[in-house]
């Protein structure tokens, strides 16, 4: 039976570990699985601790309810399956939120961040969007990144240049800083942030557009466990609306 | 020289990995030696449809890449088998498993190499077949085959990068964590590289060694 939302209702669902409230006394245990090459928002200290925003987010929510976290680095090509199973139980790594993952096996919790696509070209660069994308040059993107969809959406509907596909956003800005490049696509939770960090770039690029509409992170975790979202979208609608959000957001260039 | 310093702190994390490598390295070594040596026991000695058996074993663990018997492993076998396994000892298994295929062709080659005449001698002299085999074939076919799991020590090391895929924290992931949180690209993954090297000609002498005290005077090397 499915409602209206299209959740499964609660007579059939499948229980997971944390579909209902823990026995009181029982400490909760959370696995959260991140990408540790995403920084701001989840990265690696000196230390081999996790760091970044996403991670203080979870440890202000952990903190709140009092949960244990547990920290598991995971490799983003296989992160949703380790979730399915068991490996780990939440991700909270700057994950977009799409129709195709919301749909399947994660669910989301409320957006907490949102992002647009740029497209960015040299600070000297005079010619207009138009021309960029008819010039036949190569334009850089991270491979299996969103920026490179955005990619392929543009040459699909008729636009004229080369995709350039690199290793990583900042392999990507690269290129366009050294001239192998005419633009480069990416998005602003990676641009800002870097651009905060390298103040000197600040002069050498401009974003000449944005694509499409903004999109949204979220925290996945498995449908079945309807009690720990509840909890986790409590908790982050708190935080969003306490003077702490804009010091997290400070904190990590992403304001 | 301020992404040097901030480099050099993250020196303790990336040799902190290099103990989970040797972890999955020894464990898959061990657990691959002890396999190796009863296959091709059976496939040298074995009846016929025991060693058709081994032979497909050998096939599916030399045939399919380490990352497809990890996730295999990891998300069908154990799961279907009611084992709730970690990562680390999902990974340590299927790299001893694996091993145990090509360690089995190893020791199967250096078994070959011993003069057959040797076992007809032995039960000659009224020794049983497992007898003979025990302390006349084994002894000899263990020491034939040392060089070439020095070799095996050397592939697996760089195999157990792999594990990586189900989280399981050893060096090269370290050297590329590094790398991104630092944003120096070359330096951590040349310090991995080192330390590898090092683990190598570590690994290798000892072996070295051990061939050395294990030789059996006059004996033809294998």
């Amino acid at each position: 039976m499915r409602n209206y939302l299209g959740e499964t209702s609660k007579a059939t669902i499948f229980r997971g570990k944390f579909s209902e409230p823990p026995p009181a006394g029982k400490e909760v245990v959370i696995v959260l699985g991140f990408d540790a090459s995403y920084p701001p928002f989840t990265s690696i200290n000196e230390a081999g601790e996790a760091e970044g925003f996403d991670i203080d987010v979870m440890e202000w929510i952990a903190k709140k309810y009092g949960w244990r976290l547990v920290f598991k680095p995971w490799d983003w090509s296989t992160i949703v399956t380790a979730l399915e199973n068991g490996d780990i139980d939440v991700i909270a790594s700057g994950m977009t939120i799409t129709p195709e993952r919301a749909s399947r096996k994660i669910w989301f919790s409320i957006p907490y961040y949102s992002y647009i696509h740029e497209i960015v070209v040299r600070a000297d660069e005079n010619r207009s969007l138009e021309e960029i994308l008819n010039s036949g040059q190569p334009i850089a993107v991270q491979i299996g990144s969103t920026a490179e969809k955005w990619a392929d959406k543009l040459l699909k509907e008729g636009y004229r240049f080369k995709k350039l596909c690199l290793g990583s956003y900042v392999e990507a800005l690269e290129a366009l800083l050294d001239e192998r490049a005419v633009a480069y696509i990416t998005d602003s939770a990676f641009l800002n942030p870097h651009l905060s960090k390298n103040p000197e770039l600040k002069t050498k690029i401009k974003v000449l557009a944005t694509l499409g509409a903004p999109e949204t992170y979220g925290i996945a975790t498995r449908p079945e466990d309807v009690w720990l979202r509840e909890k986790i979208n409590e908790a982050l609608s708190e935080l969003m609306n306490s003077p702490e959000w804009n010091e997290l957001l400070k904190k990590w260039h992403l304001d | 020289m301020n992404l040097m310093i901030s480099l050099s702190k993250y020196l303790p994390y990336i040799f902190e990995g290099s103990l989970w490598s040797l972890g999955l390295v020894l464990g898959g070594l061990g657990i691959g030696f002890i396999i190796g040596v009863m296959f091709s026991l059976i496939q040298v000695y074995g009846s016929s449809p025991l060693r058709r058996l081994i032979s497909l074993y050998i096939w599916f663990f030399r045939g399919t890449p380490l990352i497809v018997q990890l996730f295999l492993f990891h998300w069908s076998v154990f799961p279907v088998l009611g084992i709730k396994s970690i990562p680390l000892i999902t990974s340590i298994t299927v790299l001893g498993l694996r091993s145990g295929a090509y360690q089995s062709q190893i020791f199967r080659g250096a078994i070959g190499s011993i003069d057959e005449k040797q076992m007809l001698a032995a039960k000659a002299i009224g020794m049983d077949d497992w007898d003979a085999i025990s302390s006349i074939v084994l002894p000899q076919a263990l020491r034939i085959a040392l060089p070439q799991i020095s070799n095996e020590y050397s592939i697996i090391l760089k195999d157990s990068a792999i594990c990586f895929i189900l989280g399981v924290m050893e060096l090269m992931t370290r050297a590329k964590y590094t790398a991104i949180a630092t944003g120096i690209a070359l330096i951590p993954y040349l310090i991995a590289g080192l330390i590898y090297i090092g683990l190598t000609y570590i690994g290798a002498k000892l072996f070295d060694l051990l061939y050395l005290k294990m030789m059996i005077p006059g004996s033809v090397e294998g």
